[in-house]
């Protein structure tokens, strides 16, 4: 396929009714990951366009002082729906629309390893994005900050349902990154083409490879906080209401051990798109690949460590702020190789100076910028002059736009000729280029000094103090050329289909296998995939006299995918239930009056809890049988699985009714509060794990229990089991057996 | 007693430590001779000993939590590493302590089960707890990191399942040391009330402001910080060992 045939099609595809509808189905119910990526990435582009509007609405208001265009609550909604916009519906679908598109092409699959996980972590995303905004129209949108600080955010204070539509918005949206990150991993894992070994892995696969780690280490954890403000709201729990005995600090502990990580998961990816295009136009390989490998693990590793300093204002103590400095000022480290790295890789090279490389050129002195007024933060001294100030609303904005927007808007002329086999134009990406540097600069630079100046963030208006009004105006200024450059990218990528260049497969000589394949590339990717010994396959078969030095062995191991995807679900369980067991144990730790752990029946709990216990050993039982095809007893060992699991749920049951009947409810106070909220959603568990058993009952009755694919699934099914009841384990020596040992 | 009274003076000399280091001296050049890497030897020695004749062992004998964390990190973590990398490469074991699953559980054990109060109070205040307390972290140290150091690569664990070995430990610990940062209750309760029998107490609590609290405060971030930044350490260190594995000697033709 070439681009003189997709333009064809494409032409037919909007004249023609019939063709029109084919396009439509095709599209709404593709499972393909190039064509998952492109609705990714659309639905990032779209929502770009809303959330920039916000931010247009607020520079507006901002523009000069005593300012009445917009009033302080539709301000205060728009900076809300602003800040979550661009994070959740703006950098993360985006990025992941990359990901979707180029990872699987990078490591030669065919395909995400599960294409349906792959559409319905798609489809989370404009579902989230509407559930975000129907909250205008259903009586008020938040206004409490991307971050909804408690109490702030409880029902007291902010009645509307604006907060819950947020709340169950963000709640989707992780589901649906999480299933993304699953699905990453598994891809990465089991569906390498031969030679792709994991020490091999292109810099960008790599990233988000281990990017996915992250987010599976913290999505669950604000999954968690969502919960327990929902429980707040809707079910009268008060987790984060201090008057009932909740702790407003602790939602910002939980809602930053996942922001911080949250930082590191938008910035990774961007990470990766640079260290793809910063070779490919100085036309040398990356200088010390290991140690831009080496140093995102320990990114990885460090940013779940560092969530305290975005909370030196609260009032952590002196001992807590210490550790959280200098974890802080660490993690920029890592970060330093990374930009040392690219610049390494830029000297000495035969720079070619196209837009992607531009765009990377503005990355690396933006990030360097950002990441400079970020360590300084890191010392709680001058963050607590800075941090509610406009210096910190100019910091975290070069890390997002001056970084991440700076790397994607690179990333789109580099990678969308391989998705349309049409080249965007040079010129129109040149005024695309420098309108976003002298408007991002002209917004974002004067903000570092307005907040030295001391204007506050998150106010609506300002008076007339010397020197703010012309810098607030010059930042708004800014703003239009950006808007501007957008318009012109816009048009760019628009007419790039109808009358661009046609690219062919590699357009810009690069040496990843993304570009060993037709613009756009075939349904099944590959017809044949080029001999992969080194990290460049491309340029070895480009340079046959003088291929890349071999890196490793060829033996590519790849487990199930069955197996990977669940012990990555699983991995990221853990967060949820350690986030919900260290809350119960928080408010464990400081007892109220009324009902309390002492109160609970232990020996009942006990019985049924052997049940539970039993009903992994059966299922291990059934498992054995299956493997030794036999059936009945496969059955009958499932069948028994679940009455054990249904009595340990009618167990619980029990022991809730018998809990109201005494008066105890979830909102009795703050034990009732967490005991309800950590079994329930265990019970929850066990609960979905008994559907999907019952599943497996009928398909295996109805005799599919012979192929291959069962097993895996059945096995994968049972880690799932598993794992419930060790949880389980957790829950009844934290709920049931510590108070004994008072 | 001043600050710099206490540090030029808190020194113990315990006979018995001096004695088992000799011997462990002794043993050592006996059983390797030169084949041994006398320098991470020695290290590890110098660390054994420093945490117990140093003023830290004194803080730990009844007076602050956070010296004895730092103790029980230095035991668990740092000697039986570096005694680890001292052993010859020759040198192996066969024994069912060294599949991985065990060494998780020494590992992530040897934090969570002297943290018990009642564990916890008992090596504060008897020697003889104390003794086994000491020999039984040296021990699960040495098993922990057995799947990471051991002296022979194919009896270690591969770099990416030591990588998920290491942050789960990691993550293990780091739960704990967050329990203890945020308890408003005495996980050791001895600590909160020190018998003076130095006469440093108004110093401690006056001088250097840790008060019973901050003290707790203290010992769970370090439990959660600097431990996690040693495993943060060895993951890396599980990255260099999977990148400079040997590369086979073939061209692409």
């Amino acid at each position: 396929m070439n681009g003189t045939t997709t333009i064809a099609e494409f032409r037919d595809a909007v004249l023609d009714p019939a063709k029109r509808r084919h396009y439509q189905l095709a599209w709404l119910s593709t499972v393909d990951h190039k064509r998952i990526g492109v609705l990714y990435m659309l639905t990032g582009l779209f929502f770009f366009i809303v959330g920039g509007v916000e931010a247009l609405f607020i520079r507006l208001q901002l523009a000069v002082p005593n300012n009445h265009f917009l009033d302080p609550d539709t301000f205060n909604k728009l900076f809300t729906l602003h800040g979550t916009t661009m994070i959740f519906l703006v950098a993360m679908p985006l990025l992941f629309g990359f990901v979707n598109y180029v990872l699987p092409l990078q490591i030669g699959a065919r395909d995400m390893a599960f294409p349906r996980l792959n559409a319905f972590g798609y489809w989370c995303q404009p579902m989230g994005g509407i559930l975000l905004h129907f909250s205008i129209l259903a009586g008020g949108a938040p206004a409490v900050g991307w971050f909804s600080y408690a109490p702030l955010s409880e029902t007291p204070y902010s009645s509307t349902p604006g907060i819950d539509y947020w709340a169950v918005a963000l709640f989707v949206l992780g589901l649906g990154t999480i299933s993304f990150a699953v699905n990453t991993i598994a891809t990465v894992i089991s569906c390498r083409g031969p030679g792709m070994t994991m020490r091999r892995l292109p810099l960008f696969t790599w990233m988000n490879f281990v990017n996915s780690f992250l987010i599976l280490i913290a999505l669950p954890v604000l999954n968690a906080g969502l919960a327990m403000i929902l429980i707040d709201r809707q079910l009268e729990g008060h987790f984060f209401l201090p008057f009932r005995g909740g702790s407003a600090v602790l939602w910002q502990h939980i809602f930053w051990a996942f922001g911080h990580p949250e930082v590191y998961i938008v910035v990774l990816p961007a990470f990766g798109m640079v260290s793809e295009m910063i070779p490919v136009f100085s036309r040398k390989p990356i200088f010390g690949y290991e140690f831009v490998a080496a140093s995102t693990v320990a990114i990885v590793v460090l940013s779940s460590l560092v969530w305290g300093h975005h909370m030196f204002t609260v009032g952590m103590g002196r001992a807590m702020d210490l550790f959280f400095i200098i974890t802080s000022m660490l993690i920029a480290i890592p970060t330093g190789v990374k930009v040392l790295n690219w610049s390494a890789t830029m000297f000495g090279g035969r720079i070619r100076f196209d837009v992607p490389m531009l765009f990377c050129i503005a990355f690396l002195i933006q990030f360097t910028l950002a990441g400079l007024t970020g360590v300084s933060h890191a010392s709680a001294a001058l963050d607590w002059q800075t941090k509610n100030s406009y210096f910190l609303v100019a910091h975290f904005h070069f890390v997002f736009v001056g970084a991440i927007v700076f790397a994607m808007l690179g990333a789109l002329p580099y990678w969308v000729p391989k998705m349309s086999g049409r080249m965007m134009s040079d010129s129109l990406g040149r005024w695309t280029f420098w309108l976003w540097v002298i408007g991002f600069n002209m917004t974002f630079i004067i903000q570092h000094v307005l907040g030295l100046y001391g204007m506050p963030r998150r106010i609506f208006t300002y008076p007339d103090i010397p020197g703010w009004g012309w810098m607030n105006m010059v930042s708004t200024i800014g703003v239009f050329f950006m808007s501007a450059g957008s318009l012109v990218l816009v048009w760019n990528i628009a007419q790039s289909f109808f009358r661009g260049r046609v690219a062919g497969d590699n357009p810009w000589n690069a040496w990843t296998l993304e570009w060993a394949t037709t613009s756009p590339p075939p349904h099944e990717n590959f017809v044949a995939l080029p001999p992969i010994h080194s990290r460049r396959p491309l340029w070895d078969v480009a340079n046959p006299d003088r291929p890349d030095p071999v890196v490793g062995d060829d033996q590519v191991v790849l487990p199930d995918h069955n197996k990977t995807g669940i012990l990555a679900f699983l991995f990221s369980e853990v967060g949820f239930f350690g986030t919900l067991i260290l809350a119960y144990l928080y408010f464990y730790a400081h007892p109220q009056a009324g009902p309390g752990p002492k109160g609970l029946d232990v020996p009942r709990t006990l019985i049924f809890s052997v049940c539970l216990f039993t009903s992994s050993f059966t299922f291990w039982r059934s498992e054995v049988a299956l493997t030794k095809q036999r059936r009945g007893s496969m059955l009958g060992w499932l069948a028994l699985t679940i009455l054990l699991g249904g009595i340990f749920l009618g167990g619980q049951a029990n022991e809730y009714w018998k809990l109201f009947q005494s008066g105890v409810d979830l909102s009795t106070n703050m034990f009732s509060t967490s005991f309800f909220t950590l079994t329930g959603f265990h019970g929850l568990h066990v609960f979905m794990g008994l559907i999907v058993l019952l599943i497996f009952l009928w398909l295996a009755w109805e005799g599919d229990s012979a192929s291959a694919k069962f097993g895996s699934a059945f096995k994968s099914v049972g880690y799932y089991w598993h794992f419930v009841d060790v949880v389980w384990v957790f829950v009844l020596v934290t709920v049931y057996i510590l108070p004994l040992m008072r | 007693m001043t600050t710099y009274q206490f540090f030029t003076t808190a020194w113990t000399r315990n006979s018995v430590v001096l004695a088992l280091s000799t011997l462990a001296c002794i043993g050592y050049f006996l059983t390797f001779g030169k084949r041994g890497r006398p320098l991470y030897f020695a290290a590890a020695l110098a660390v054994f000993l420093l945490s117990f004749i140093s003023p830290v062992n004194a803080l730990a004998n009844g007076y602050l939590f956070s010296a004895h964390m730092v103790q029980h990190i230095l035991l668990v973590l740092v000697v039986p590493a570096l005694f680890l990398l001292s052993l010859p490469q020759s040198f192996s074991v066969r024994s069912p302590l060294t599949h991985p699953l065990i060494g998780w559980i020494a590992g992530v054990g040897a934090m969570w089960l002297w943290h018990a109060p009642a564990l916890c109070n008992a090596a504060a205040t008897s020697r003889i707890v104390s003794a086994i307390q000491t020999t039984s972290l040296l021990l699960m140290g040495s098993v922990f990191w057995w799947q990471v150091l051991a002296p022979r690569e194919e009896q270690r664990l591969s770099p990416p399942a030591g990588i998920v070995y290491l942050f789960t430990a990691c993550t293990a610990c780091s739960v704990l040391g967050i329990i203890l940062t945020f308890a408003p209750v005495s996980i050791c309760p001895v600590y909160q009330h020190p018998v003076d029998r130095l006469g440093i107490l108004s110093t401690i609590r006056g001088d250097w402001g840790l008060t019973s609290d901050r003290d707790q405060q203290i010992g769970g971030l370090l439990m959660w910080v600097p431990m996690c930044a040693i495993y943060a350490a060895a993951i890396l260190a599980q990255m260099a060992r999977w990148h400079s594995s040997p590369q086979p000697e073939q061209s692409n033709a």
